[in-house]
C-alpha cells in the first residue's frame, strides 16, 4: 500500500439546504478492503455515490490511478474501473436478467438488425456462474426473483466489467448465507488480485472481519481511520454515534411472555412451494419471530397474513373474525407490513415525509367532516417524526433524501401512528445503523408492553433470539421448529431447523 | 423562516409557472399594442380560448395525477356537445342540454376506468379505443345530421345568457375550487396522488386503486361536460373537428403549468389552470407576431421546444431530489 487508487480530498456535497458531506478526504489502496461505517445519515452512501460517478460533489477533488476522476455517469465510472453495488435495487423490473446484466452493452450481441438473443442469454449465464450463480438463469424475468436474486445480479452485472474498484453499499443485509459467501468470495479475490474494495455496511462483526481498514463518517464529517489493529468494537461504534450506547440493545427480560387473546390466526396457508400447510397464531403482547434462509417461504407469509398474497388454500383470520384477503382488510382491522423490500414497497419516494406518514392515518386526524386540514396533518407527522427521532431538515422533505435508517423510521411512523394494533416487519432493521436498530427493538418492546402482536420476520438470528417471545423456524415452506424465548437458547439451537 | 430555505432551487422551479404565466401576459398586452390591436378584445379571445382547455385540463389533472393520461379527452367534449345539439333541437329544452352534456361527459370518462377495471388493462389503453368510438359516433351523428363541413348547431340566443365573464369565471372558479378541495382537502386526493407516486406501496398501504381512477375519471368528466357546454356557449354549433386538438393541448398545458409527467405526490392542481392560460397567450403571441399563413404550424413547433424545455427543467429537478444519501 503505497499510492492510493482512488483519492478524495475536501469532498462536500449539498442538498439543498442540508450538508450531506463536509469536506471530507478518503483514499483508497490497491489490495484494500476499506469499510465506511457510520450512523444513517452519516454520508457513507453519499461519498461511495460520488466516487462511482452517480453524483456529482458540490465542491472538492479527486483522483483515480493518479488523474482527475470525473465520471460522467455510472456506467462511465464502471467502463473506467469503478463499479458500485447501489443498497437499494439498482436492476430494472420488465426485462430479463441477461438484458439488465448487458443493459448499456447491447451492441455487442447486435445480428443485423436483430439482437442475438441466444448468444445474451449464454453470456448472462456464464456472467452469473463465474460468480457461483447457477440457480437464476439469464432468461429470466427480473420481476420473478426475490430481492436478494436481484442484488445478486446485480453484483454478477458489475463484476462482469473487472472493476479495479468494487464499492458495496449496505448488501449484505439483503443476502443469505449463501449469497454473503459469494459476496465475501468476490471481495477476497479482488484483494488478492490488487483491486480494491469500500464496503459498507452496519454490521460492526462482518465489516471488522473482512476489512483491512475502517474509517468512520458521522453527520456528513470523517471521524477517524482505524487501522486492522486499531480495531475495537466499543471504540468504532463511539466513534459512529459519539455517544456511549445507554440502556439495553435487546430485551433485557428472558420470559415468554404474551396475553391469551388471538391477534391473528393463521389455519393451513398453502401458496406453491413456498407455503405448505402453515399454521400458526399470534398473540397480543407477543412478539413472534419468523427465521429461516432467505428461500424458506417466511417473506411469503408475511405477505400471505397481511392479504397481499392469496393463498391457494387456507386461510388468515383477523381478530374480528373475519378473513384477511387483501391488504385494504388487513389495514382495516388494523394490521400494518413493513416490507423488506423498503423502498418499492413500504415508502413513495418522491413524495415528503409527511405524505409517507399520513397516508395511512388519515382516519384518525381527519375533522368531523372528513376533511383533511394541513394543521392537524402537521400535529399528527411532527409527532411521529419527534416519537421516533426522524434525522430530517423537515416534514416535506423528500422520502427519497433520507438515509435508510431514517426511510425505515417513517415506514415505522406511517404505521405506528394510525394505531395498528398487529405489526407485520419483514426484516425491519434491515440497512440501518446500530443506534437506529435499537431505538426500533425499544420501540418493539413499547409497543409489546401496549399489548400489541408484532410478527417480526428476519434472517439475523441474534435479532430473533433478542427480541422474540416465540421463534418459529421455516425451512423449504414449513414450520420446522418452535424455541420459547429463554436465556439459553442460542443460534446453534435454532440452526438445525434452519438447513 | 430561513430566506436559504425558501428560495432553494425546488421552490424557485416551482413558482416557474407562475412567473412564465406572468411574463407571457406581460409580453402578450406588450405585442398587442405594439400591433395597434384592441387590448380588451384580444384578452377576450385568449379568454374564451383557455377556459374551455383551462377546465377540461383540470379536471383531466386528477387522471394525470394517478400516472396515467386519457387520450379521448377531445372525443369526449366533441362527443358530448354533439348530443347536447342534439336534445335541445328535439326538445328546445335548454336545462336539459345541460344535464345531458354534463352526463354524457361524466359516462364517456367513467366508461374509461370501469372498462380498464374490469379487463384489468391500463386506463390510457381504454381511452385509446374511446377516442376512436366517440369520435366516429359523433361524426356519424353530425354527418347525418347537418353536413360534416356546417355541422350541427343551435340558434345563438339559447346560449346568448351565458356568453358574459362573469357566468364564465364564475364557472372555472367554481369547479377550480372544487377540483381544489377534492385534490387537497379530502381523502380521496391524497389517495390519488400516492396510487400515482407509488402503485405498488399504496397497494401495500390498504388503498384500493380502482376506486380512485373512477372517482380521478368522474373528476374529468365532470370538466368534459363543463367545457362542453361553455364550447357551445362561445359557438353553438358543433362539427367535426370541434375540439379535435383538446386532448393533446391540454397534456402540453398541464405540464407547462409545472404537474410532473409521471403525475404522482408532486402534482399539483393548479397547474392546469396556470398552464391552460399560458399556453394559450403563448399561442396568440406567436400569432400575431408571425403573422402570416405559415404562424400556426411555426406556433406548434415553438410550443414543441417550450414543452422540452419545460419536461427539461422539472425532470432536472426531479432527479436531483432522488439521489440518495
Amino acid at each position: 500500500m503505497n499510492t492510493p487508487i482512488l483519492e478524495m480530498k475536501n469532498i462536500t456535497k449539498k442538498f439543498g439546504s442540508v450538508t450531506a458531506l463536509n469536506g471530507v478526504d478518503l483514499e483508497v489502496y490497491p489490495g484494500e478492503i476499506r469499510g465506511l461505517i457510520g450512523e444513517n445519515g452519516s454520508g457513507k452512501s453519499t461519498i461511495s455515490s460520488i466516487a462511482a460517478g452517480m453524483q456529482k460533489a458540490t465542491s472538492g477533488q479527486m483522483s483515480y490511478e493518479g488523474n482527475a476522476w470525473e465520471p460522467e455517469s455510472m456506467i462511465d465510472a464502471l467502463n473506467k474501473g469503478i463499479g458500485m453495488v447501489v443498497q437499494e435495487s439498482g436492476t430494472i423490473t420488465g426485462i430479463t436478467v441477461a438484458e439488465n446484466i448487458f443493459l448499456a452493452e447491447m451492441k455487442k450481441f447486435k445480428k443485423g438488425l436483430l439482437v442475438d438473443r441466444k448468444r445474451l442469454f449464454e453470456e448472462a449465464d456464464r456472467a452469473l456462474s463465474n460468480i457461483g450463480i447457477t440457480s437464476i438463469s439469464g432468461k429470466d424475468m427480473m420481476d420473478s426473483l426475490s430481492f436478494q436474486d436481484r442484488k445478486l445480479v446485480e453484483i454478477a452485472k458489475v463484476i462482469l466489467k473487472k472493476p479495479k474498484i468494487l464499492v458495496i453499499d449496505e448488501t449484505s443485509t439483503a443476502l443469505s448465507h449463501d449469497g454473503r459467501q459469494i459476496m465475501y468470495g468476490i471481495m477476497k479475490k479482488m484483494k488478492k488480485e490488487g483491486g480494491s474494495v469500500l464496503f459498507i455496511s452496519h454490521d460492526l462483526e462482518e465489516i471488522m472481519e473482512v476489512c483491512d481498514t475502517l474509517t468512520v463518517l458521522r453527520d456528513g464529517n470523517l471521524i477517524r481511520t482505524f487501522a486492522k489493529e486499531e480495531f475495537d468494537e466499543e471504540l468504532i461504534r463511539t466513534s459512529m454515534i459519539g455517544r456511549e450506547i445507554e440502556g439495553d440493545y435487546y430485551r433485557p427480560d428472558f420470559s415468554c411472555s404474551f396475553l391469551d387473546e388471538e391477534a391473528i390466526v393463521v389455519k393451513n396457508l398453502c401458496f406453491k412451494d413456498k407455503l405448505k400447510d402453515v399454521s400458526l397464531t399470534l398473540h397480543c403482547g407477543e412478539i413472534l419471530g419468523i427465521g429461516g434462509l432467505a428461500d424458506c417461504g417466511m417473506h411469503e407469509l408475511g405477505e400471505a397474513m397481511f392479504g397481499a398474497l392469496k393463498p391457494e388454500s387456507g386461510a388468515v383470520i383477523s381478530p374480528r373474525g373475519r378473513q384477511i384477503k387483501s391488504p385494504h382488510n388487513a389495514m382495516t382491522d388494523k394490521i400494518g407490513y413493513v416490507s423488506k423490500d423498503r423502498d418499492r414497497k413500504s415508502l413513495c419516494l418522491e413524495a415528503s415525509i409527511k405524505d409517507n406518514i399520513a397516508i395511512a392515518g388519515m382516519n384518525i386526524f381527519k375533522s368531523g367532516a372528513g376533511l383533511i386540514t394541513r394543521s392537524a396533518e402537521r400535529k399528527y407527522v411532527d409527532a411521529q417524526i419527534d416519537a421516533l427521532r426522524i434525522k430530517c431538515s423537515g416534514r416535506d422533505q423528500a422520502v427519497a433524501q433520507l438515509s435508510g435508517g431514517n426511510k425505515q423510521k417513517v415506514v415505522f411512523g406511517k404505521w405506528i401512528g394510525c394505531d395498528s394494533k398487529i405489526l407485520i416487519l419483514d426484516c425491519p432493521t434491515r440497512g440501518v445503523d446500530i443506534g437506529v436498530k435499537q431505538a426500533m427493538y425499544q420501540l418493539m418492546s413499547q409497543l409489546k408492553s401496549e399489548g400489541k402482536a408484532i410478527l417480526m420476520i428476519s434472517e439475523e438470528l441474534p435479532e430473533l433470539i433478542g427480541m422474540s417471545d416465540r421463534v418459529l423456524i421455516m425451512k423449504n415452506g414449513e414450520i420446522t421448529g418452535e424455541f420459547q424465548r429463554s436465556k439459553d437458547l442460542s443460534e446453534s439451537d435454532i440452526i438445525g431447523c434452519m438447513i | 423562516m430561513n430566506i436559504k430555505k425558501i428560495i432553494n432551487r425546488q421552490n424557485i422551479i416551482a413558482l416557474l409557472p407562475m412567473a412564465a404565466l406572468a411574463v407571457l401576459f406581460l409580453v402578450f398586452c406588450t405585442v398587442v399594442n405594439a400591433k395597434g390591436y384592441r387590448l380588451d378584445m384580444y384578452l377576450k379571445i385568449v379568454f374564451n380560448e383557455a377556459l374551455v382547455l383551462a377546465i377540461v385540463a383540470t379536471g383531466a389533472t386528477f387522471i394525470y395525477t394517478l400516472g396515467t393520461f386519457d387520450i379521448s379527452l377531445g372525443a369526449s367534449t366533441l362527443f358530448s356537445a354533439t348530443l347536447g345539439v342534439m336534445v335541445y333541437n328535439r326538445t328546445e329544452n335548454i336545462a336539459l342540454m345541460m344535464a345531458v352534456i354534463l352526463l354524457t361527459g361524466i359516462v364517456c370518462s367513467l366508461l374509461n376506468s370501469v372498462l380498464a377495471s374490469i379487463f384489468h388493462i391500463p386506463a390510457f389503453v381504454t381511452t385509446v379505443a374511446m377516442m376512436s368510438v366517440l369520435s366516429a359516433v359523433s361524426a356519424q351523428i353530425i354527418t347525418v345530421n347537418g353536413g360534416a363541413l356546417g355541422g350541427i348547431s343551435i340558434p345563438s340566443s339559447v346560449v346568448k345568457p351565458f356568453d358574459n365573464m362573469p357566468f364564465k369565471i364564475a364557472t372555472l372558479l367554481l369547479f377550480f375550487a372544487v377540483s381544489v378541495f377534492v385534490f387537497e382537502f379530502t381523502k380521496a386526493g391524497r389517495r390519488m396522488k400516492f396510487v400515482g407516486g407509488n402503485p405498488l406501496c399504496a397497494y401495500l398501504t390498504g388503498i384500493k386503486a380502482d376506486k380512485y381512477t373512477i372517482l380521478a375519471f368522474v373528476m374529468a368528466g365532470i370538466g368534459i361536460g363543463l367545457g362542453a357546454f361553455l364550447t357551445l356557449v362561445y359557438t353553438p354549433s358543433v362539427t367535426t373537428t370541434t375540439a379535435s386538438s383538446i386532448g393533446m393541448n391540454i397534456f402540453i398545458a398541464i405540464v407547462f403549468g409545472g404537474m410532473p409527467i409521471s403525475g404522482g405526490a408532486r402534482s399539483r392542481i393548479y397547474a392546469a389552470l396556470v398552464g391552460g392560460f399560458s399556453y394559450m397567450l403563448l399561442n396568440d403571441i406567436l400569432e400575431i407576431v408571425i403573422d402570416s399563413s405559415a404562424a400556426y404550424g411555426i406556433t406548434q413547433v415553438i410550443s414543441a421546444v417550450f414543452f422540452l424545455i419545460v419536461v427539461y427543467i422539472t425532470g432536472m429537478n426531479y432527479k436531483t431530489a432522488l439521489l440518495p444519501r
